[in-house]
């Protein structure tokens, strides 16, 4: 019965509406123990799910889970400090909506079904909006507005991408449930030309919810509007679950025969994903939406990786790990800067070094993560996808590639640099930070090194099983 | 492309009947100013898309099957009833009457939706090879529905007015479903498309419950507006 992992969040969300604050805050914290546990029970085997017609146990899906469960429960941890701090109307919905939207993101990693992996990327849109809109102001307003109207244009042409990879079934004469492991098995039987169409449709919609540009104009917005954890949450869980729908349906097309058409179209989102993030994040003023941009490159880096295929599949898979690692640490501190200045910009904030020295090293260290600088992981990740893409001969794209990091690396130091070493005009700290919001954020970067040194045999086989479906492995 | 019938009033002319009220019904939207009328129309296109599965002749076992008789209802009932209802009460909440200013103005709209038709022929006309049926009106009308909901949405700053975009969009992706269902496993995938109508309730709650105008960049009332990159 894998399928617990839905449903005890589910039900813990549900009981969570009706019980105090406290005690909430505590059935959040154990809830997420109870989902990591139940997860590793998965992974070593000892539970299956009880629905083989729609839910399944793939690699890439355990893979997801696994990296979700164990961020939740520190942003879970997080939270417990967080919310005693801010002064949020309705704590108990957000305690509900948080268990809710693991719920549902749960259901994504396990889903076979095709219309049930839509069902649950649908379900995730409408359990984090509530988040998004926690603090009920006029911009968190028009944040959630623009999250559910652009996921959800996002989503009905992902189901037209569903009619369309169904339509390729008829046209083959093929009757099998419409599940991606019975699909992959006749792939090479499937009307070729309604799949791609299929695939681009699934890749537009499960890319927007991704954050693949030209589709990514809600996520910066919803990333700065959340409260923190949310935003860790989105951020660091939320986006790998929608990678998870364009995975599946690029290995369909890859089963198919179809590898490289897929993989040229995600090379090309990847890519723009990473332009489009370098230029914006030049401008940006507030700390929240420079790490949103920043996620949005990072998705463009895996989509990128997964295009290229052979090593860098493997980069991309775990820079999947690194990126969730790094960027919840990084919200979780910004969320500290967040209540120390009590606002979201750059301008109003400086010598953190000072102020929190606490949060500072998180931060910097979670900034120099994401950069790409070693211990992290990240500096692994990349340099393969940068190696697997050189063997692969595409000198033009992994060119751009390496600019659009220099790009970032370049716009996002500075805005750190001036947060954490500039003079503060306004010294006056608003809330102290202290271990309970600063040890989640060490947690998650020392599980990026400690990843990085020293890597479970089983997540390696795991890693190497999942990306021999697109034709990836670490031989090149 | 349509396959002429000796009947006068076969099944083939009744569905022809029905999509051709649909286009009519997306033009008439796009050179709508006025909220209320703009619901109206909504709703009288949720009903004429919801009838059309009823009359295809590559639905024809339809009729003998409880359950995708059962279905149909349960969309009738939505997209005719359930929603242009939610609609009408948001529009009488948020005391608007017309929509003011669009992005694009009515005229273009309108020579935009005579374009989108026209994708729509070339659309399906390229397709013709590997279609299973000849009914090539309502793949032309379903792309119209899809394309001029999709501008709509784009078009429009009232929120409300979004909200009516998205919903004409989903009518037409679920032309789009019934022009490619053949197999009745696939009607039920096509069915599913009601869980969108769900979302497009949530969207009219939010803007009744929270009072929400219009979205981006509007003066007037700026609500929405305020989240940009600088």
């Amino acid at each position: 019965m894998l399928e617990f992992t839905m449903l005890i969040p589910f039900l813990t969300g549900i009981t969570a509406i009706f019980l105090p604050v406290r005690l909430g805050r505590g059935i959040l914290v154990l809830t997420a123990l109870l989902h990591l546990l139940l997860t590793v029970l998965g992974w070593l085997g000892k539970i299956s799910p009880a629905l083989p017609q729609y839910f399944t146990v793939s690699n890439e899906g355990m893979l997801i889970l696994l990296v979700t469960s164990f961020i939740f429960l520190f942003i879970s941890i997080y939270a417990v400090s967080y919310m005693s701090e801010t002064e949020i109307s309705s704590e108990p919905i957000y305690t509900a909506c948080t268990l809710f939207f693991l719920s549902t993101m749960t259901m994504v990693t396990l889903a076979d079904h095709l219309i049930v992996l839509w069902i649950a990327i649908e379900a995730t849109t409408l359990m984090s909006a509530p988040l998004i809109f926690l603090h009920r102001s006029k911009t968190a307003l028009e944040a959630t507005w623009k999250y559910v109207m652009i996921c959800s244009v996002g989503i009905a042409l992902a189901l037209l991408g569903c009619f369309f990879v169904v339509m390729s079934m008829n046209l083959g004469g093929i009757h099998v449930p419409i599940t991606f492991s019975s699909l992959g098995a006749v792939a090479d039987k499937l009307d070729p030309v309604w799949l791609k169409a299929g695939f681009i449709f699934l890749v537009i919609g499960y890319g927007t919810k991704m954050g693949l540009a030209p589709m990514h104009t809600w996520l910066p917005d919803a990333h700065s509007e959340a409260p923190s954890p949310a935003s860790a949450l989105l951020s660091g869980a939320l986006l790998n679950c929608a990678f998870f729908g364009v995975y599946r349906s690029h290995q369909l097309l890859y089963r198919a025969g179809l590898g490289d058409f897929s993989g040229n179209i995600l090379i090309g989102f990847g890519l723009l994903s990473m332009l489009i993030a370098a230029i914006f994040i030049f401008y940006q003023t507030g700390y929240k939406r420079m790490l949103a941009y920043s996620s949005i490159e990072n998705m463009g880096i895996i989509a990128f990786g997964v295009g290229i295929g052979g090593l860098a599949t493997y980069g991309a898979m775990l820079h999947l790990i690194h990126h969730s690692l790094i960027k919840s640490s990084l919200f979780l501190s910004a969320g500290n800067v967040l209540l120390g200045y009590g606002s979201k910009l750059v301008d109003k904030t400086g010598n953190m070094a000072k102020l929190f020295p606490k949060t500072f090293t998180a931060f910097f260290a979670g900034f120099a993560g994401i950069s790409g600088f070693p211990p992290f992981g990240i500096f692994i990740s990349e340099l393969l996808i940068i190696i697997g893409a050189i063997q692969q001969g595409r000198g033009i794209s992994v060119s751009i590639f390496i600019l659009a990091l220099i790009l970032i690396f370049a716009g996002a130091s500075r805005l750190v640099t001036k947060m954490c070493f500039a003079p503060c005009d306004n010294p006056e700290i608003l809330v102290k930070e202290n271990w309970a919001r600063t040890l989640p954020s060490f947690a998650l970067l020392a599980a990026s090194i400690t990843l990085c040194i020293w890597l479970p045999d089983s997540i390696y086989q795991t890693i190497l099983a999942a990306i021999a479906t697109i034709g990836g492995g670490v031989n090149g | 492309m349509i396959q002429p019938s000796n009947a006068l009033f076969s099944i083939n002319h009744i569905s022809d009947v029905l999509l051709s009220l649909t286009v009519l019904s997306v033009l008439l939207s796009l050179g709508s100013n006025r909220l209320m009328s703009l619901v109206k129309i909504m709703a009288f296109q949720g009903i004429v898309v919801s009838l059309t599965p009823l009359f295809l002749e590559h639905h024809e076992g339809l009729l003998e099957n409880t359950n995708s008789i059962f279905l149909l209802l349960i969309m009738l009932i939505i997209k005719g009833l359930v929603i242009p209802i939610l609609m009408y009460a948001a529009v009488k909440k948020i005391k608007i009457q017309r929509e003011v200013e669009p992005i694009i103005g009515y005229h273009a709209s309108l020579f935009a939706g005579l374009f989108f038709i026209l994708i729509g022929a070339f659309i399906a006309d390229r397709l013709h090879i590997s279609l299973p049926m000849q009914n090539e009106l309502l793949l032309i009308s379903a792309i119209t529905t899809l394309a001029a909901g999709l501008f709509l949405l784009m078009s429009r700053r009232k929120a409300i007015t979004q909200v009516i975009g998205y919903l004409m969009m989903e009518n037409g992706i679920y032309l789009i479903g019934t022009a490619l269902a053949k197999e009745t496993h696939t009607m039920y995938v096509v069915e599913f498309g009601v869980l969108l109508d769900l979302l497009v309730g949530i969207m009219i709650m939010g803007i009744v419950l929270h009072n929400i105008n219009s979205s981006y960049n509007d003066v007037d009332t700026a609500l929405l507006g305020q989240l940009k990159d600088n």
